[in-house]
């Protein structure tokens, strides 16, 4: 059984008609594995993962056939059920290290704060365990850093500090939300490995939320790529990035300067993503697709599986590619 | 890169430094930042100079100091052949024209409470002597362009999309048809694909207009696509500058290869380790003696401790390595 699996999860913000910003999703994540949840802003990958951690707030509205974590229902619990899960067995690293933590405390004190809530440490032991943290995330001199605030830190350190609370309580699953982002590119490189040595280290599973195909390219192992709101493709790495079968996923692949070496013009996908009043009738990309036909502007596609994976088009790319 | 000076250089940086005073309180004497520290370049018109690097490493002090926005500490900076330096306040004017600027955040660097057409027309209002209708015309004919509509010349930027508002930031820029475009990480607010859209943009314009850029990023993909020459800072020093494709295929300073093994690839060689770097930045108010890339260094010695490294020419660029020969043997 995976450890985590939602079916058919709607997120809508408003009344029944307003426009979904989670459309229909089905994913699921095994134990210890390192899935990556890809997408352009807007695409609904981050509201996802915050329907599951029930910080939708109204006037947002979770819809699920099923939404189970760890064999408990999600979206059945109550408050306080729900905070013996969230930030114990469920946790979350975010984007913005600088405004993910708490300016008025000590990073020290935030640390102990997850160890007195979810493991019932205190004191000494609760210093000894933020301290033994703090050395796991690799923060040089680890016993100083303890009394320092957030803005004493760098983005670097910051985001570690994060993910030392992430991880504080041993998590099944670790929700990283464009972890690296905020970061440069020499410090994103040790936060991934970190990441990811905690994963392998702990038989945690990873979701990753990021836009960036190229981080996806060097850690995931399984891909969900998300277009306004629906999932389009789900396939293995490196499978996906040889041969895309979705042509949202080809044209995402193609616009990374990367893939046009020496070329003069990068590949295009025209257009933008569709808004809440010009959604389009048949296939959300359909506006945009250069391989769309008539039966694409009329009717919606399902996420279909095949051999390699599930894609979500009539006429769907490389199906019979030979790939390693 | 040439080193000697050529006469169509639209640009051209010699030694170039700033430094900024910073209080450390009351009873302590103020200690100087060197945001910008001995950078000369030249860019030629039609061209694309590359500056990379992290956070800190003094890219954006240069882009104030490029588009005279502040004054560089020392050093001369020479706009189409005339120096900034004692120039007075009516050529300053003039000068400027000639530099304009694209900002990273365009739903910051656009005024939300004037509409998108007298934006775009601002830079002819203030410089020059249009009528109001000979400047609409340009206007329109200059968002037809950059990709907008001339019909939107009425609308407020919050009735566009991101990508789309960096084409208005663009197409302000461009009005004056200036001989420098400083661009500060014009494409890292953008999704992937607006973001391949945007730099096409770039590059066309820059075909049209024969204008010099200097492009800031710290996106080496994008760089690499865009660049002729590439500009690589530590903590406010070049440590390599040449041209793009020797840089990319063959890096001779250690933390120029750091940065591009370190960047995310599409196709990962598992074969090839990750150079990778350890500790962070150091704090630019207490500057590394030596070296400022020793203590990260894998390859530093004694020397690097003490002797500050000076650019020098290695194979068709300038490195600022001890060590470069040995590494690179």
């Amino acid at each position: 059984m995976s450890l985590l699996q939602i079916n058919n999860l709607s997120v809508r913000f408003g009344d029944a008609n307003a426009v979904p910003v989670v459309d229909g999703l089905d994913l699921s994540v095994d134990k210890g594995e390192v899935l990556a949840i890809v997408g352009e802003s807007g695409s609904g990958k981050s509201v996802t993962m915050m329907a599951l951690m029930g910080l939708i707030d109204a006037p947002g509205k979770v819809s699920a056939d099923q939404l189970q974590f760890d064999g408990t229902d999600m979206l059945r619990l109550k408050g306080k059920q729900r905070r013996h899960i969230v930030g114990k067995d469920l946790s979350m690293v975010f984007q913005d290290p600088m405004t993910s933590l708490n300016p008025s405390f000590t990073v020290g004190f935030q640390i102990e704060e997850v160890l007195r809530q979810h493991l019932g440490l205190s004191g000494k032991q609760a210093r000894q365990r933020a301290l033994q943290l703090l050395e796991r995330v690799e923060i040089p001199a680890a016993e100083s850093r303890l009394g320092a605030y957030p803005h004493q830190l760098s983005g670097g350190m910051s985001q570690r500090v994060a993910i030392a609370m992430a991880i504080a309580a041993e998590p099944k699953l670790l929700i990283a939300d464009e972890p690296t982002t905020a970061l440069d590119v020499t410090i994103q490189a040790q936060i991934m490995e970190l990441l990811l040595g905690l994963q392998r280290e702990q038989d945690m599973a990873l979701v990753l939320i990021t836009h960036d195909l190229a981080v996806v390219a060097e850690t995931a192992q399984r891909v969900c790529v998300m277009y306004a709101g629906q999932a389009v493709e789900v396939g293995q790495v490196p499978q996906l990035f040889e041969a895309p079968t979705h042509p949202y996923t080809e044209a995402l692949l193609k616009a990374i300067p990367e893939h046009s070496l020496g070329a003069q013009r990068l590949a295009t996908l025209p257009g933008i993503v569709p808004g809440r009043y010009d959604r389009p009738h048949g296939c959300l990309l359909a506006p945009r697709c250069p391989y769309a036909q008539a039966r694409c502007h009329e009717q919606r596609p399902a996420l279909e599986p095949h051999e390699r994976g599930a894609v979500r088009c009539f006429f769907p790319l490389n199906l019979n590619a030979e790939v390693a | 890169m040439s080193v000697i000076a050529t006469t169509d250089a639209v640009l051209t940086a010699r030694d170039l430094t700033r430094h900024y005073s910073v209080s450390r309180g009351l009873f302590q004497p103020a200690a100087s930042v060197q945001a910008l520290n001995g950078v000369s370049f030249e860019l030629q018109a039609g061209k694309t100079l590359a500056v990379v690097g992290e956070s800190g490493c003094g890219k954006s002090t240069l882009a104030r100091a490029l588009t005279l926005i502040e004054e560089p500490s020392s050093g001369s900076l020479q706009i189409a052949g005339q120096e900034v330096a004692g120039a007075s306040r009516a050529e300053r004017k003039q000068l400027r024209r000639d530099v304009q600027m694209v900002f990273q955040n365009p739903y910051a660097s656009l005024n939300p409470r004037q509409k998108v057409g007298d934006q775009i027309g601002e830079p002819l209002l203030i410089n020059t002597q249009l009528s109001r209708l000979e400047r609409r015309d340009k206007v329109q004919a200059m968002m037809q362009q950059v990709g907008l509509r001339p019909e939107h010349y009425q609308r407020y930027p919050h009735m566009f999309s991101g990508g789309q508002r960096q084409r208005i930031a663009l197409a302000r820029a461009m009005m004056l048809q200036p001989k420098v475009l400083v661009a500060d990480e014009p494409t890292s607010a953008l999704d992937v694909s607006i973001q391949a859209q945007v730099l096409n943009l770039f590059m066309d314009l820059q075909e049209e207009f024969n204008t010099g850029y200097v492009f800031i990023s710290h996106n080496l993909s994008v760089v690499r696509h865009v660049a002729d020459d590439v500009l690589v800072m530590y903590l406010g020093r070049p440590v390599e500058m040449g041209p793009s494709e020797h840089i990319y295929s063959r890096p001779l300073h250690p933390y120029t290869q750091a940065l591009l093994s370190a960047t995310p690839t599409i196709h990962p060689d598992p074969n090839k380790p990750k150079i990778k770097l350890s500790g962070e930045l150091p704090n630019p108010l207490s500057p590394p003696s030596g070296c400022a890339f020793h203590q990260r260094c894998p390859y530093a010695t004694e020397r690097c401790h003490s002797e500050l490294p000076q650019l020098r020419l290695l194979e068709a660029r300038q490195v600022a390595c001890h060590h470069a020969e040995t590494i690179n043997g």
